[in-house]
């Protein structure tokens, strides 16, 4: 039997349809059908300046709206072959670790609220709170912040924010600790975790997972690995498991918290003084610049013609996440609720992952880019 | 008499579907951020449970993309009445930046639907939204009920 949910449900916070198809009570396969969300920003973007495209971008994703501005800026300053002061660099540190906080606990608030365990669904989102108080410090916005722009960022910090980031970051240490081992070391929970929805290592790579998700399965891809910034001054652990169940999942999610924590208190232990942004003289070009986002790797490719924007293609991490949670994470799973569940984990973000979809003539829906890219 | 117990019950419990028609999910985790221990919804009465067929009120976010153009009707009547929109954020009030050429969105959302209340921002802060609902909610609810008589 086929069971649709969505794209409208009580389990979904974002519309997409999953067709389980189930026997008796197992879930043995499941299909996504995206196509709700898809607003053409790509297309939007042609024939614009930066700023108005780098409005756009932020655009692309409420939950890690951070991420895509500062991988377009970047892709604009390597085609024009700027540097970025390195005031300017910790300062986006700064704000993409909160991000990738505040990120990974709506994330896993997601999945306990999926597993109805409405306690540590309302911790976790308490404990997000003080994350998004620690953002509006610095930025002055909640969610889509503005932060970047091509050549640094909008406006330097105020110094007198950062005893007060610190402290939040105190307040969420603390209680850390503490919902970490109730889900970790809960028997209830984790039994219920434990070897479901299993991505073996094998699986994410032919899947594509990225991100979180395919660090629970045993990749070792992490693009802050690499990033000029995070090389030359930063120092942080990258976190894997090897499980790659719903359990390794969560709990990669909970141990990125702590380092990203770090991240924060060394960029503001050593930030230095100086500009925060630099003139740009733009060029014409093409550039492809990859950065970790709270859920994997986003690509942005850009051509640009002078200071117009000729082509665009941006790949997002949620799309290879949900599709390999689709394929290889729901499959024979013991029943719906758990199903919901494992899609839960792979920290889907629709909205992010709809830009190009082209149906062909036998109604099979398939995703340009993904395509295309690799 | 019926009448006053069933206003004074409506009033006091108002349940919540939250409809993403197409937005980039900055206003739907506006949304669940209310749901956190600092702003407590159901202290107000309000729950959040994303069934439109149990909701009082639908919280539309996001442009009316090209997929909602029919389902946004279908999900809207399949709510019982009374019920109200209220459309959250700039998308669905004007379709935002999509809403240039090349964007693919049909906004505004009250071209589908009726909607009864608007909260400007992108995204709109979540007392604001929660503010919204409390000054409309209430009483929208409490007339429909008596106009269905
Ligand atoms: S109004 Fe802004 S934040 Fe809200 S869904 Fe639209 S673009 Fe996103």
């Amino acid at each position: 039997m086929i069971v649709p949910i969505g794209p409208i449900h009580p389990a979904l916070k974002e519309p997409i349809r999953l067709k389980l198809q189930t026997e008796g009570e197992r879930v043995v396969k499941a299909e996504l059908e995206y196509g709700y969300v898809h607003r053409g920003i790509e297309k939007i973007m042609e024939g614009k300046t930066w700023q108005k495209a780098i409005y756009l971008s932020e655009r692309v994703c409420g939950i890690c709206s951070y991420e895509h501005t500062q991988t377009f800026a970047e892709t604009i300053e390597q085609i024009s072959d700027v540097d970025v002061p390195l005031r300017a660099q910790f300062l986006r540190v700064i704000t993409n670790e909160l991000d990738r906080i505040q990120s990974h606990l709506l994330g896993n608030s997601t999945f306990f609220k999926s597993m109805d365990h409405e306690t540590l669904f309302m911790r976790v989102l308490e404990m997000r709170e003080y994350a998004m108080d620690s953002i509006e410090l610095l930025t002055g916005n909640r969610v889509n912040m503005g932060w970047n722009v091509v050549g640094g960022v909008r406006m330097d910090a105020d110094e007198r924010h950062f005893e007060p980031i610190l402290k939040n970051l105190e307040i969420i240490e603390n209680e850390f600790e503490r919902t970490r081992a109730l889900f970790a070391e809960g028997p209830a929970l984790a039994l219920r975790c434990k070897g479901i929805g299993v991505m073996t290592k094998k699986e994410a790579i032919k899947g594509r997972a990225v991100g979180p998700i395919g660090r629970a399965s045993g990749i070792k891809e992490d693009y802050r690995v690499g990033h000029y910034t995070y090389d030359d001054h930063f120092d942080f652990k990258v976190i894997r498991r090897t499980e790659g169940d719903n359990y390794a999942r969560t709990l990669t999610r909970f141990d990125e918290i702590p380092e990203s924590i770090s991240l924060i208190r060394q960029a503001i232990e050593n930030i230095p003084e100086g500009e925060v942004r630099t003139p740009v003289d733009l060029k014409s070009g093409y550039a492809m610049r990859q950065n970790e986002a709270p859920r994997g790797e986003v690509t942005y490719m850009i051509e640009t013609n002078g200071p117009l924007i000729k082509n665009i293609s941006i790949r997002t991490p949620s799309i290879a996440n949900m599709d390999s949670c689709a394929k290889y994470m729901i499959r024979d799973v013991p029943t719906v609720a758990d199903a919901v569940a494992t899609y839960a984990t792979s920290d889907p973000c629709v909205a992010c992952a709809e830009r190009v979809a082209i149906t062909n003539e036998a109604g099979k829906t398939t995703i340009k880019y993904l395509d295309e890219v690799i | 008499m019926l009448d006053a117990i069933k206003d004074v019950v409506r009033k006091s419990s108002i349940h919540v579907c939250i409809v993403n028609c197409g937005g980039c999910n900055g206003c739907d985790v506006e949304c669940v951020a209310l749901l956190s221990p600092r702003y407590d919804l159901e202290q107000f009465g309000i729950y959040v449970h994303n069934n439109p067929r149990e909701a009082d009120v639908l919280l539309l976010t996001g442009a009316v993309t090209e997929q909602w153009k029919d389902n946004l009707k279908r999900i809207y009547d399949k709510a019982p009445e009374p019920k109200i929109a209220v459309a959250v954020g700039n998308c669905p009030i004007s379709g935002d930046v999509f809403a240039q050429e090349g964007g693919h969105v049909n906004a505004p959302a009250s071209n589908f639907i009726p909607v009864a209340a608007e909260i400007p921002g992108c995204p709109p802060r979540p007392n604001e939204i929660l503010e919204a609902i409390l000054a409309v909610g209430p009483q929208a609810i409490a007339d429909r009920g008596r106009e269905q008589k």
